[in-house]
């Protein structure tokens, strides 16, 4: 039967553990040997959202494991410019590659697409709901960072509303023992209540914030978020918020030594670039674990680890 | 009281009896018990805003009809759980139960998420997981958000 990886819902605790275990383990082997495993596959990303780090960390991890990548990165030239559906798309896609990465502004399309191929299916982001291979590199950072993800304690900061990378990692950290969470946002980009439930769907209590200063001095992992105009129906709302959050090296004075400052980028104003230097900064660590972890999930989705 | 009900609404040799609807929820299930072929042209008697020890004020529904079919009573527990169904036969309730939230909900309420793939593209039917055993709390297959099982769309056949 095909594996797919469409949300972090689907996946309990040890089926995470294995997807960064199997990061770790590929990171361990040698580049002249990974550039076999997957010779003579191709991988199909079909993105009908902008991407940067995405879609090329898919490429990259696909062609350092010696497979081949087709795809689109807009729709303009494509199909469905004429009006073909989502369904008919991946049915025509799947007769060209072995396993399909798919990224859409409609919430479930990830779904959609698993239900309707054959192929392994990879949910590049699906609207505002899941982003599940962004939420195993930023678990395997973590790890890397902290040596467990048991006990962290957390800040997620910005726009909680809507960030899938938010809500993605938020319901994976809450799998794991003892994790502390701090919510800070705007009153406006509050995590939806609909989260902040337990499996059973009794109601959680979190710590929610509006003061960043406060919650860098609390915490090992502060998760920045840029605030998302393309999210926002009415362009006022994101202008009240946009600029929200900016966090400066000089704030990071009182923080403690292991914190590390995360981020999915791309950043607007939200981290001053006087971070970067700072022994804080973690966010490009983060990207050069998402080709690590792709990687293994790409070679386990395949059957090959 | 009990003598007054009779007058307004009176009893049936045999059918079906649904129970402490709660008060303003009486026209949305005839309409639903009507959409339904079989349901369309049945004897259906409606009462509205009676006296109830248990809801303060509860509408009622009588059908002349032997049963009601599984999937009249899968759409009924997504628009009225709690309701009481009673099976009378020689003008005796033969049998009556509390009819129970569904632990799955498919093609039967659309997701109230716009911006769901459910409710832009056909072969993507909405879908419905019940949250633990006591929880009126239904996840969406394909959005994953958590809606109140009264907040969903119903679809009528």
């Amino acid at each position: 039967m095909k594996s797919d990886l469409i949300s972090m819902n689907d996946l309990d605790l040890a089926d995470i553990e294995h997807y960064l275990d199997l990061a770790h383990q590929v990171e361990g082997l040698p580049a002249q040997e990974r550039v076999r495993l997957l010779a003579g596959r191709v991988l199909m990303v079909m993105f009908y959202e902008p991407s940067t780090r995405t879609r090329l960390s898919f490429e990259s991890a696909m062609q350092k494991l010696g497979g081949g990548v087709i795809g689109f990165s807009e729709t303009a030239s494509t199909s469905i410019a004429k009006g073909e559906s989502f369904s008919d798309t991946v049915l025509t896609c799947e007769r060209y590659a072995d396993a399909i990465v798919v990224r859409h502004p409609k919430e479930g399309t990830a779904r959609l697409a698993a239900e309707t191929a054959s192929i392994p299916i990879i949910n590049a982001g699906d609207g505002t709901n899941q982003h599940p291979t962004q939420t195993l590199l930023d678990l395997y950072t973590i790890k890397k960072c902290h040596g467990q993800v048991d006990n962290v304690r957390i800040a997620f900061v910005g726009d909680l509303k809507y960030s899938r990378t938010v809500h993605s990692l938020f319901q994976a950290l809450l799998k794991y023992q003892g994790v502390k969470f701090t919510l800070v946002s705007p009153e406006s980009l509050r995590l939806p209540g609909y989260l902040k439930l337990s499996a059973e769907g009794r109601q959680l209590d979190f710590d929610e914030t509006d003061d960043l200063q406060a919650a860098l001095a609390q915490n090992d992992i502060v998760y920045m978020t840029r605030i998302q105009a393309e999210r926002f129906a009415d362009i006022m709302d994101y202008e009240k918020v946009k600029n929200a959050y900016c966090l400066e090296a000089r704030m990071l004075a009182g923080a403690p030594a292991n914190l590390k400052v995360l981020h999915p980028l791309p950043r607007v104003n939200e981290i001053s670039p006087d971070v970067d230097k700072s022994r804080f900064a973690g966010y490009f660590d983060q990207v050069e674990s998402g080709v690590i972890v792709r990687q293994g999930i790409l070679l386990s989705l395949l059957g090959v680890l | 009281m009990n003598s007054e009900r009779h007058l307004l609404i009176p009893k049936i040799e045999s059918g079906i009896v649904i129970d402490h609807v709660p008060a303003g929820l009486g026209a949305g299930i005839l309409e639903l018990l009507r959409s339904y072929a079989g349901l369309d042209d049945a004897q259906i008697t409606l009462g509205l805003n009676y006296d109830s020890n248990k809801l303060g004020r509860k509408d009622m529904l009588k059908i002349i009809a032997p049963e009601l079919p599984k999937k009249v009573l899968a759409h009924l527990s997504i628009l009225a759980s709690g309701v009481t169904i009673k099976r009378v036969d020689n003008y005796r309730v033969q049998g009556k139960y509390s009819l129970q939230p569904p632990d799955h909900i498919e093609g039967l309420a659309r997701c109230i998420n716009p911006n769901c793939i459910s409710n832009h593209e056909r072969q993507a039917s909405a879908r419905f997981t019940r949250l633990g055993e006591t929880s009126h709390k239904f996840r969406c297959a394909y959005c994953e958000r958590v809606f109140e099982l009264d907040e969903l769309d119903i679809v009528l056949p």
